[in-house]
């Protein structure tokens, strides 16, 4: 196998492409960015008889992406990578498998500068990874290109419409080949694509004890234990806003039936966490905005533009 | 473009030093915006001369970062293009990275004119390279016989299997701008042959092979100085190559360039007749002498004289229209006669007889176009 062995399509979810449509709608200009996601192998026997006609069937699945602060960010004015940036843009826990470039009112094509930030990236073997399933131990270039574009000749200002392609560059003939691109929504059509999104964000793994009555505030406990407690109480807090690790341990066991509205409080306060952190983002994110658009006033004023 | 629309200065500064010190001509055939509030113009499409053709490539800069260097995106016929450019030259240097997009300067406005001359010039080796990999016979006889000839352009049409490969052939190797006498030309002007070869596969050399399609192609501009239709193409034998056919065709077409210059003289010796029974003219062309204007008046109706010359006078007679300076049609545009068609005329006359009778003519010929004139206005 090779690292630029075909991949039979590109997944993407319906979320992350909506949310990457609108990253380039609400852009001031052109914008790009990196791609993380997985390589999935399953084996296709396409014979019973004989098993050495069985084909590795690559699916390349889209999780997130990270859009580049300016363009161009990671790379140079001949396409070629920047490492030290593109690993600073890129996140430990995820795996590159390619990058983006979203362009206002240009030709569905790949123009000669991503061919060659694709080439580079594809080339560099820091960033090959693991493809998932897959018994042979082969790794994959990060050789996935989407390209989303609007038509040059929209006269209705009004209408928004995007055209998105991905390709896989293939090295050995520097050639990008088009891949069909299956956007994975939730409903019975999409059952067997669950698999392919892993949750980021678990629920902690907190020690029960079982042979506790959760409903008796144990007054005797020794200082490692109570320092146990509150480790594992501000493990908690990250994930619900105000709800006692004594009562967590009720929910679980012969007793829990008795518990549901200790459950519902449970779930109540995760959603109060969750908006509390909705509250931060919105107002980092004004703070942000003001900033990017005090940038585009400098960068105007650069340009000759006032 | 909207009033509204701006082109950023930086782009600006380098687009326009493109169209003005390109050594071909570089139209500009649409120019757009990628941003947001669709008023800043940071994209455009090119019309770049190839091969007696036209390549298209959009240049794309970003108006978020006008200092960047802008990308291109190629035609649709040519995606193998970008690949041609990366590929390694034999001192294992990549072509793009030995470009003017290296060490981008914004401030240096002829970075966008030398990149278009890189790409176009890359484009010329990527198209030489493709013509090359054609299989026929035939045309990889043509083009080791030609080699030698510096300055030739090809082109392969029809994507997936090519259909037929262009060649652009510039001849005589004269510089006609210096033969022109007070020559205001700014760029080169230059003849070529287009010849236009099928495609056939496995052709073999022994069958009698159909003859190109050829055409004479020259500037715009050389126009006003001869015009290449007119140029009696020397007939292509069966069997013959390019090698053969052309030195007849230079031979002849080296004398019809000096013959169209010496014309000039002939043209001029006619005006200065005219002006001898018209008087001074109002307009004349002083550099090639293919029209001139005189003002004549027939009693008080006073009119205008447009004389205009074909390169091939005196064998074909000038054309002659008259314009009123006194009669307006509806939209206020002064009325002007058809081309006066039977006016006495013989290339044999001397230049002074030729203005004379024309003179002549026009005495009588006025009052039928003052007729004319009052006429037409009454409408």
């Amino acid at each position: 196998m090779a690292s630029d062995d075909p991949v039979q399509k590109v997944a993407i979810s319906g979320p992350t492409l909506a949310s990457m449509i609108q990253r380039i709608s609400t852009s001031e200009s052109d914008i790009d960015g990196l791609l993380f996601g997985h390589v999935n192998s399953s084996i296709l026997s396409l014979s019973d008889d004989d098993p050495s006609t069985s084909t590795a069937n690559l699916t390349a699945t889209i999780t997130s992406f990270i859009p580049a602060p300016t363009k161009p960010y990671f790379y140079n004015s001949i396409g070629q990578i920047d490492t030290p940036k593109l690993r600073s843009l890129s996140l430990p826990s995820l795996t590159l498998i390619g990058w983006f470039s979203g362009r206002r009112q240009t030709q569905s094509r790949p123009s000669m500068r991503e061919f060659g930030v694709t080439r580079s990236l594809s080339a560099t073997s820091e960033f090959h990874f693991p493809v998932k399933d897959s018994d042979s131990n082969f790794h994959f270039a990060p050789c996935l290109f989407l390209l989303l574009t609007t038509p040059c000749s929209s006269s209705d200002p009004t209408i928004h419409t995007y055209e998105y392609r991905a390709y896989q560059f293939q090295s050995a003939s520097l050639n990008f080949e088009p891949r069909s691109i299956d956007i994975v929504n939730i409903g019975p059509a999409f059952r067997g694509h669950y698999g392919n999104f892993i949750t980021t964000s678990v629920f902690p793994m907190l020690p029960f004890d079982t042979r506790r009555n959760p409903m008796i505030v144990d007054t005797d406990v020794s200082l490692s234990d109570k320092k146990k407690i509150t480790n594992h109480q501000r493990h908690l807090d990250l994930y619900a806003q105000g709800f006692d690790l004594a009562k967590l341990s009720g929910l679980i066991g012969s007793e829990a039936v008795n518990y549901t509205s200790s459950l519902e409080d449970l779930y109540s306060s995760m959603l109060a966490k969750l908006e509390g952190l909705a509250r931060q983002v919105e107002n980092s994110n004004a703070l942000v905005i003001e900033k990017e658009n005090s940038n585009m006033k400098l960068r105007y004023k650069v340009a000759g533009l006032d | 473009m909207a009033s509204s629309e701006v082109l950023p200065p930086l782009i600006a500064a380098q687009l326009n030093h493109l169209i003005v010190h390109s050594p071909f001509p570089v139209k500009v055939e649409k120019l757009w915006s990628g941003s947001k509030k669709r008023n800043l113009l940071d994209r455009f499409t090119l019309l770049i001369p190839f091969c007696l053709d036209h390549i298209r490539w959009d240049v794309i800069y970003n108006v978020s970062a006008p200092m960047a260097a802008p990308d291109v995106i190629f035609g649709p016929d040519d995606d193998t293009f970008s690949a041609f450019l990366m590929e390694p030259d034999r001192r294992g240097n990549n072509k793009l990275a030995m470009s003017s997009l290296v060490d981008w300067n914004y401030r240096e406005s002829f970075r966008l004119l030398n990149l278009i001359l890189e790409l176009r010039e890359q484009y010329a080796a990527y198209q030489r390279k493709r013509v090359g990999e054609v299989e026929d016979e035939r045309i990889k006889f043509e083009i080791s016989t030609i080699s030698h000839r510096g300055g030739i352009e090809m082109l392969v049409t029809g994507v997936e299997k090519p259909e037929e490969v262009k060649f652009g052939v510039p001849l005589l190797a004269v510089n006609i701008n210096e033969m022109v006498p007070g020559c205001p030309w700014r760029l080169q002007q230059k003849i070529q042959l287009q010849v236009v070869f099928p495609v056939v596969k496995n052709f073999a050399l022994s069958t009698n092979p159909s003859a190109p399609r050829l055409k004479l192609v020259s500037s715009a501009d050389l126009r006003a100085l001869l015009s290449v239709e007119d140029v009696k193409l020397p007939p292509w034998s069966s069997g013959m190559c390019m090698a053969e056919y052309l030195p007849d065709l230079e031979d002849t077409l080296g004398k019809q360039v000096v013959e169209c210059i010496s014309a000039i003289d002939v043209r001029r010796r006619f005006i200065e007749a005219l002006a001898v029974v018209f008087g001074r003219p109002l307009e004349a062309d002083s550099v090639f002498c293919r029209r001139s204007s005189f003002l004549a008046t027939s009693g008080v109706f006073t009119f205008l004289v447009h004389i205009s010359l074909p390169t091939q006078f005196p064998r074909q007679q000038p054309s002659i229209m008259l314009q009123s300076a006194q009669h307006f049609n509806s939209q206020g545009s002064p009325i002007k006669s058809t081309p006066l068609p039977d006016y006495p005329w013989s290339p044999r006359w001397e230049a002074s007889q030729m203005a004379e009778r024309i003179f002549e003519y026009l005495v009588e010929e006025c009052l039928n176009f003052k007729k004319y004139c009052n006429e037409m206005q009454q409408y």
